[in-house]
């Protein structure tokens, strides 16, 4: 606890009053309920921990405050309370009375355990994954390079070029793109619908086969040693294809933990660029680099904002804006933007299966939300969202499709050689 | 009462000390909004029921708290309008009796429902109850002293009681609610969530 500076954990942990309100705030609570899910009772364990070591009432008169030593006992509860009961959404702090940051609480709860060894195991795998095969899919470098490869035949046919390619490993270009390694795995058109538009807007762009892994779920496992191992490597890649800029791929823990956490991690401000892809195909369509057609997507469409782009990242009228340039009918879920509902699968509740049942009743909520907007396809810029929002869609039978913002821009740009055939 | 009040006093002086001398953490990404618009408007915008479900789900419970906290605040000020023998005229100080009356009452229904649902129960600890019953009890007896100065014995002992404890636990939101206000405002400052930026169409 002692690793974090300035006054912003003392402020936090000293400023609950216990009020509960913060209860109807949490996708726990309002999936199940009850005083387990409360806010305030995840951030109070954290808060007690500190309340025990460094107030003079927790050392002299625990009971006063109910101020708890860190044994087993207390680090069961962490555990079940940290880990198995939160997506880290910070939907909480929005709505709290005070103004307490509880989902800073929760990390910082989440760095002791991990500081400790009590991540999950199912969570620890993914980031030993990442630390030992450079993505946290473990995926071989020649895998990479063969998907790549196919995926380049598959761009040249798109868009009608044999000149068309997917550039890897080039030095010295504008932009080094990054992937949640699902992409590879389980979504692949969803990296050409990118090179799609990249091609459209003539970029300078190169993928990395050495570190392309935009994720980082040491973030979520809490441990900073090993968040800073993969946010390194990342600075790493950039300064050795001596790229102008990072552009962070549809992922929002991922785009948060780069962006805005590996700075701090690393103690240093980044001497490059760094952007998330919402932002640069925002900039794209604004300058006119691309041209969009919302006819060429007619079916209704509504958004899914990820709450570490959203909540934790500033950015939202971004994606509002790509659809409504890019779509014919875009609907908003309800509650939208900053309020909106995590889906589940945030916090690195997707790694930790023992925590299945929690995350598809939260599920739920997200498939009441896009029943209401009636749409057909949603829409969600990142990839573990497009993840549990597939779980969802099978679960509760919605029937929609779930695309990335990449694929619906790619599905409404229009080409060069397409406006010259049509005039 | 005054020696209390000395305590208090310094108590607060340490933890200000504390919040102001630690500072806020340094940033190392690079700023992406305006950290001063976001921090006044941790103050006001989101404190604004319509921006927070707390408030405007609870609306009762919201209203009895600012009351509540009001009545604080009054009573405080009417401590150093009676340590300095201040006199602001009877019909005021009528006035804020039945404000602190009114207050009080808040008090007691916050206590109340504290004690009723199960979920807060088992949120709170004893330091929740005695504070609550330490304010409340402060703001009834300066109420019931405006008319009765006979109490002033009683008024001596809810106030130091109240200025005794105050170091020991939740009552010290006083301060680090500022503190926890300020800096949420700026970690969404810094990255440009807060103030909400207006959607295109």
């Amino acid at each position: 606890m002692k690793r974090e500076v300035g006054s912003k954990l003392l402020s936090h942990v000293n400023a609950c009053v216990h009020c509960g309100l913060c209860a109807e705030s949490c996708v726990y609570y309002k999936f199940r309920p009850g005083e387990h899910f409360v806010p305030g009772k995840k951030a109070d364990v954290v808060s007690s921990v500190y309340r025990r070591y460094n107030t003079l009432s927790g050392r002299m008169f625990p009971w006063l405050t109910r101020a708890r030593k860190l044994d087993d006992a207390t680090i069961e509860d962490m555990v079940d309370l940290l880990y198995g009961s939160c997506t880290m959404c910070g939907r909480c702090n929005k709505h709290c009375s005070v103004g307490v940051d509880i989902e800073f609480l929760i990390r910082t709860g989440r760095a002791m355990l991990a500081e400790m060894g009590y991540v999950p195991e199912t969570l620890q795998k993914t980031v030993d994954a990442a630390i030992t095969t450079g993505n946290n899919m473990g995926i071989p470098t020649r895998e990479f390079i063969d998907t790549l490869q196919w995926l380049e035949e598959d761009l040249q046919y798109e868009v009608n070029d044999d000149k068309a390619f997917i550039p890897i490993n080039e030095k010295g270009r504008n932009i080094l793109y990054t992937l949640n390694p699902r992409e590879p795995k389980f979504f692949p058109l969803s990296i050409s619908a990118m090179a799609k538009v990249f091609y459209a807007a003539g970029e300078s762009w190169t993928l990395s086969t050495e570190m392309y892994d935009v994720t980082n779920y040491a973030y979520f496992s809490g441990s900073l040693d090993e968040g800073r191992i993969i946010a390194q490597r990342l600075c790493d890649e950039m300064h050795r294809l001596e790229a102008k800029k990072c552009i962070l791929a549809e992922c929002g823990h991922g785009s948060r933990a780069f962006r805005w956490e590996a700075p701090n991690y690393l103690q240093k401000e980044f001497p490059f660029g760094v952007d998330t892809s919402v932002e640069l195909l925002a900039e794209y369509i604004r300058e006119g680099r691309i041209i969009v057609d919302p006819e060429k997507n007619q079916e209704v469409v509504t958004l899914h904002d990820p709450c570490n782009l959203t909540r934790g990242g500033g950015i939202y009228e971004e994606q509002r804006y790509i659809l409504h340039k890019c779509v014919k009918n875009f609907v908003e879920m309800n509650p939208p933007g900053l309020d909106n509902l995590c889906c589940g699968g945030g916090g690195g509740q997707l790694s930790m299966s023992e925590y299945n049942e929690r995350r598809m009743g939260i599920a739920g909520l997200k498939a009441e939300q896009i029943k209401k907007t009636g749409a057909a396809v949603v829409a969600t810029p990142c990839h573990n969202c497009v993840d549990q929002l597939i779980q969802t869609n099978a679960a509760y039978k919605l029937n929609v499709k779930i695309k990335t913002l990449a694929e619906i821009v790619a599905d409404a740009i229009v080409l060069e050689n397409e406006e010259k055939s049509n005039t | 009462m005054l020696a209390a009040l000395l305590l208090c006093l310094g108590s607060c002086v340490y933890h200000l000390y504390r919040i102001i001398s630690m500072g806020a953490a340094p940033e190392y990404a690079r700023k992406a909004g305006n950290t001063a618009m976001a921090v006044r408007y941790s103050f006001t915008g989101a404190m604004n029921p319509k921006n927070k479900e707390s408030a405007s789900l609870h609306l009762p419970t919201y209203t009895a708290g600012l009351i509540f906290h009001a009545g604080t605040f009054l009573s405080i000020l009417l401590f150093f309008v009676f340590l300095f023998d201040i006199n602001p005229g009877m019909a005021l100080l009528r006035v804020f009796a039945f404000f602190l009356a009114l207050s009080g009452f808040s008090g007691i229904l916050i206590l109340l429902k504290r004690m009723a649902k199960s979920e807060l129960r088992s949120l709170s600890n004893p330091d929740d109850y005695i504070s609550n019953i330490l304010v409340t009890a402060f703001q009834l007896i300066t109420a019931l002293l405006i008319f009765y100065p006979q109490l002033y014995p009683a008024y001596c002992i809810s106030a130091t009681m109240l200025l005794l404890y105050f170091p020991l636990g939740k009552l010290k939101h006083a301060l680090y609610f500022f503190a926890a206000r300020y800096h949420l405002g700026l970690f969404y400052g810094w990255r440009g969530v807060w103030p909400p930026k207006p959607i295109s169409k």
